[in-house]
């Protein structure tokens, strides 16, 4: 059955030794890159499982309480109220017993992302006029950026400086609540409690799918970059290797759609009709409705507090 | 008795241009247990999903507890009292696991059947509950499809159609990757479901289960056309026909009830003599 070429078999000895040939291609570290993160952001559900105090409370009650939470948050402009927000979501991972200083870390992780570059040009005064704090450069009478005319002088102000803060500290506060509330919350709860807040089932139903097949395509794309490398006797250029991601990319779009159909196949064959029915399953306790009251409570005042209605 | 199922004459090919089913005419009824057996490609899946009302004929009619199935009737958004029985009463396991685990948790997709067919919560609890136990998966409740071993996806497969109770169902594929202790558990399963009167369709080319799973079966070729239907140990006996159709190959004999295997390497024009074994 064979073709004569086929029985020869290479017997001789390796000529050659194994050394270390530099770094890892790019599309191997990309791979394991965005998967140690899908990996680290959903699989890790161990705190959800600790026995702290927000695990103890019911997903609906923290949800609700989170959100009141971070309504507050963002209508507060003091800088000392939204300081002490952040300080009490440290407590409360204190509380949850999730490791302060992995939390902030967490946190900080995304604030330089998305609040520092909106927040960075406020501190100019091309944007927010005021007092001068430290001169960065002059660039004379009548300089413009195209159309746009920019002052004699572009300096950082104090008032520039101090929105920016509040900013930032604005969005930590509210990202810590949200981690918070996925840290301490299982995946599974977390959607179902979505439901409370009027969150359609349909939704919920389609995050959920999609929360559970991220995991399957993430293993078909491992699957096809080993496939790969085991096949791969010489190195290749980096235009070659964007290609096949081109082409893997494609080739699972046209793998999920299919996947899809089928689904939606399993699911009409099981009495699915368009509507969706789910159980629900959750048991509000007196100290779960205590905790909401508090933390809409909470909100209330400390916006009340920011806006000068109360003094304290 | 009437057939559950009538298919007269249906064709089916995908996208207008790839034929899957060539005029296939065949009745099935209640209680039955059939092998429908193929080699890849000759349709039996194709098969299966129309007699699960999931696709509909290209030409030719599909009847099922005396009701015509069509796109029309079938497919609509609205509630539909016809459907919600079909559903109730049969049952698919998909060939792919993964396509049919959809939910997060192993005790919700179990519940998602008997919920659709709007069961009491209580019912549903026990129900999944019993199915659990039944299948010896109950320490599987709380875990994620994805993190299950391809058998275990494959049981919690068969326990989330078991839970609606139905009175046919389908199977594509259902033995294949499994262990040989968990496929001959399956089989023991499909036994006794059939004994209970269900009605049991396989999709296999997994020729050592069929003559225990099925009195009747129905063997597909590579033409997609039905090439021939009858008691299975009649078809098993024939092995011009399996040969035919390509689900065996000439050095496979069956050595009283199973099937035997020989590997041969083909070289220095070796031949081999049947009929001795």
């Amino acid at each position: 059955m064979i073709p004569d070429w086929m029985k020869d078999v290479d017997a001789s000895p390796c000529k050659c030794s194994a050394t270390r040939h530099g770094k890892k291609g790019f599309v191997g570290k990309t791979i394991d890159g965005i998967f140690g993160f899908l990996e680290e952001a959903f699989v890790s559900e161990t705190y959800s499982k600790k026995n702290g105090l927000l695990q103890s409370l019911d997903a609906r009650a923290k949800l609700v309480s989170i959100l009141a939470v971070i309504f507050a948050t963002s209508m507060i402009g003091d800088l000392r109220i939204l300081i002490f927000v952040y300080l009490l979501t440290l407590l409360f991972s204190f509380l949850s017993q999730i490791p302060v200083l992995f939390f902030i870390k967490r946190v900080w992780l995304f604030i330089p992302v998305f609040a520092g570059i909106i927040a960075l040009p406020m501190i100019f005064n091309i944007f927010i006029p005021g007092d001068p704090l430290l001169p960065v450069l002059t660039l004379g009478p009548g300089a413009h950026l195209g159309p746009f005319s920019l002052p004699e002088d572009i300096y950082i102000t104090s008032q520039g400086v101090n929105a920016a803060i509040i900013f930032t500290v604005r969005v930590a506060a509210c990202v810590s609540a949200v981690v918070l509330l996925f840290l301490t919350t299982p995946q599974q709860i977390l959607f179902k409690s979505l439901r409370t807040v009027g969150v359609p089932k349909i939704y919920v139903l389609t995050l959920e799918m999609a929360y559970r097949y991220i995991f399957l395509l993430m293993d078909l794309i491992r699957e096809m970059y080993i496939a790969k490398k085991a096949r791969t006797i010489r190195a290749r250029g980096m235009l070659e290797e964007q290609k096949w991601v081109g082409g893997r990319m494609g080739y699972t779009l046209i793998r999920s759609i299919d996947m899809s159909e089928k689904v939606h196949m399993a699911m009409m064959s099981r009495g699915f009709s368009g509507e969706v029915k789910i159980m629900q399953e959750f048991k509000m306790q007196s100290r779960d409705y205590a905790a909401g009251a508090m933390a809409i409570s909470l909100g209330v005042v400390l916006v009340l507090i920011s806006h000068g209605v109360l003094r304290v | 008795m009437k057939p559950i199922f009538d298919l007269r004459n249906v064709s089916y090919s995908y996208v207008g241009k790839i034929d899957a089913l060539k005029d296939v005419s065949l009745k099935i009824d209640l209680g039955e247990r059939v092998c429908i057996i193929g080699s890849n490609g000759s349709g039996k899946s194709t098969l299966l999903a129309i007699l699960n009302g999931l696709v509909y004929p290209t030409s030719g009619e599909f009847y099922a507890f005396d009701n015509q199935i069509t796109e029309e009737a079938f497919d609509s958004i609205k509630d539909n009292e016809f459907r919600t029985y079909f559903r109730t009463k049969v049952g698919f396991v998909f060939q792919n696991s993964d396509v049919q685990l959809f939910s997060p948790t192993v005790f919700q997709e179990i519940a998602f059947g008997p919920l659709q067919l709007d069961l009491p919560p209580d019912e549903v609890k026990t129900r999944v509950e019993d199915v659990l136990e039944m299948m010896q998966i109950t320490k599987l409740r709380d875990r994620s499809p994805h993190t299950l071993s391809g058998g275990e996806k494959k049981k919690v497969c068969i326990a989330s159609v078991l839970v609606n109770n139905p009175d046919v169902l389908l199977l594509d594929e259902p033995s294949a990757g499994l262990d040989p202790r968990t496929q001959l558990w399956l089989v023991e399963l499909l036994q006794e479901l059939g004994e209970a009167g269900k009605t049991v369709i396989t999709a296999t080319h997994d020729l050592e289960i069929i003559d225990q799973i099925s009195k009747r079966a129905i063997v597909m070729g590579e033409d997609h056309m039905v090439k021939e239907d009858g008691e299975t140990q009649k078809v098993l006996d024939d092995l011009a026909l399996l040969l035919s159709v390509n689900l065996v190959h000439e050095h496979m004999h069956f050595h009283g009830k199973t099937v035997h295997e020989h590997v041969h390497a083909h070289m220095d024009g070796h031949t081999h003599e049947h009929g001795t074994h």
